[in-house]
């Protein structure tokens, strides 16, 4: 069976197809959205358990919102990455026990001793996974929803609900951050041999 | 420059960093995706009944009962038929047909009308 047997229709089409009751459109969305959400999750938080509830709770959200869309509003799944970024951003804010600080978006990454020693995995991923949680939550967002989920400047700036320069100037300065923190690691982890 | 030459021209250095984080994405389990589609399906409003239209009793107008009493279509038709004819021959009277209603044949007039106004008038009627 292929992994998403209604790939020839849009999420949106699917969604409506959902909200009118036929089970194939609620399977083919779950398949196609769910590791979308979970990956985006995962990256942000780092912790698998927190990863499925957030997810989970983005499904739900999409779910009950399915019966009132109106096709052609909103991209589902740039609705879809919103939600999911929010409910991160809470979490990680809740972690930390408190708000973030606005300028802490403007500043550069410290390259701190504990981020350096947190970057001590051995494998690539994992090595930008770590430097990408040294950034500033709004920074690592950005980067994330760019470079690794692939997404256009125009759909994050949707999802951040901020302007598409803005969105420019935070990869910008989280590429020039993470430079900063995997320097060190690149003769280690042999890309001075690319 | 399509959207992914641009996004890889963005990150210069950082490119083989990002194909390796893109490498690896997390992927949730099995378990997991298994009950987010029992969610998906435990929310899903019923399927819309399909709307079967009720069928309307015929009704019978004013119009249709008229016509019902004179004979229906066939009679409605020759009605027409005849009215038609009548009205062609007064605009367009055929050139083969005696002019009877000439009225230089006042005696054809009169024989046509056997009894005149003043007969009537003595007789009271």
């Amino acid at each position: 069976m292929p992994y998403d047997a209604m790939s020839d229709r849009s999420d949106e089409s699917l969604l409506a197809a959902y909200a009118a009751g036929e089970p194939a459109a609620a399977r083919a969305l779950t398949l196609r959205l769910g590791p979308r959400a979970f990956g985006l999750a995962m990256r942000m938080l780092k912790d698998r358990a927190e990863a499925e509830d957030v997810a989970q709770e983005a499904l739900l959200r999409l779910w009950r919102a399915a019966p009132g869309w109106r096709e052609g509003e909103a991209k589902v799944s740039t609705w879809l990455y919103r939600v999911v970024s929010n409910l991160c951003i809470d979490r990680m804010r809740r972690r930390r026990g408190g708000t973030v600080d606005l300028d802490a978006i403007a500043e550069p990454a410290d390259p701190a001793p504990s981020a350096e020693s947190e970057l001590q995995e051995s494998a690539r991923g994992a090595a930008l996974q770590a430097a990408l949680d040294t950034l500033p939550e709004r920074q690592k967002q950005a980067v994330v929803l760019r470079h690794l989920e692939g997404l256009s400047n125009p759909e994050i700036a949707a999802i951040m609900d901020i302007g598409v320069r803005a969105v420019e100037s935070l990869t910008a300065r989280g590429r020039k951050a993470l430079e900063g923190l995997l320097r060190s690691r690149r003769a280690e982890l042999g890309y001075d041999d690319d | 420059m399509t959207m992914t030459d641009k996004r890889k021209a963005e990150e210069g250095g950082l490119a083989p960093w990002f194909e390796a984080g893109r490498a690896e994405a997390p992927a949730p389990s099995g378990d997991w995706l298994a009950r987010m589609e029992a969610m998906a399906l435990e929310e899903q409003p019923a399927p819309r009944a399909v709307e079967v239209p009720v069928p309307q009793p015929a009704r019978r107008g004013r119009l249709r009962e008229m016509l019902a009493a004179l004979g229906g279509w066939p009679a409605m038709a020759g009605l027409a038929a005849a009215c038609a004819t009548g009205i062609w021959f007064g605009a367009a009277a055929p050139s083969g047909l005696p002019d009877w209603l000439s009225v230089s044949e006042g005696d054809a007039i009169t024989a046509l009308e056997p009894a005149s106004g003043f007969d009537y008038a003595m007789l009271g009627l």
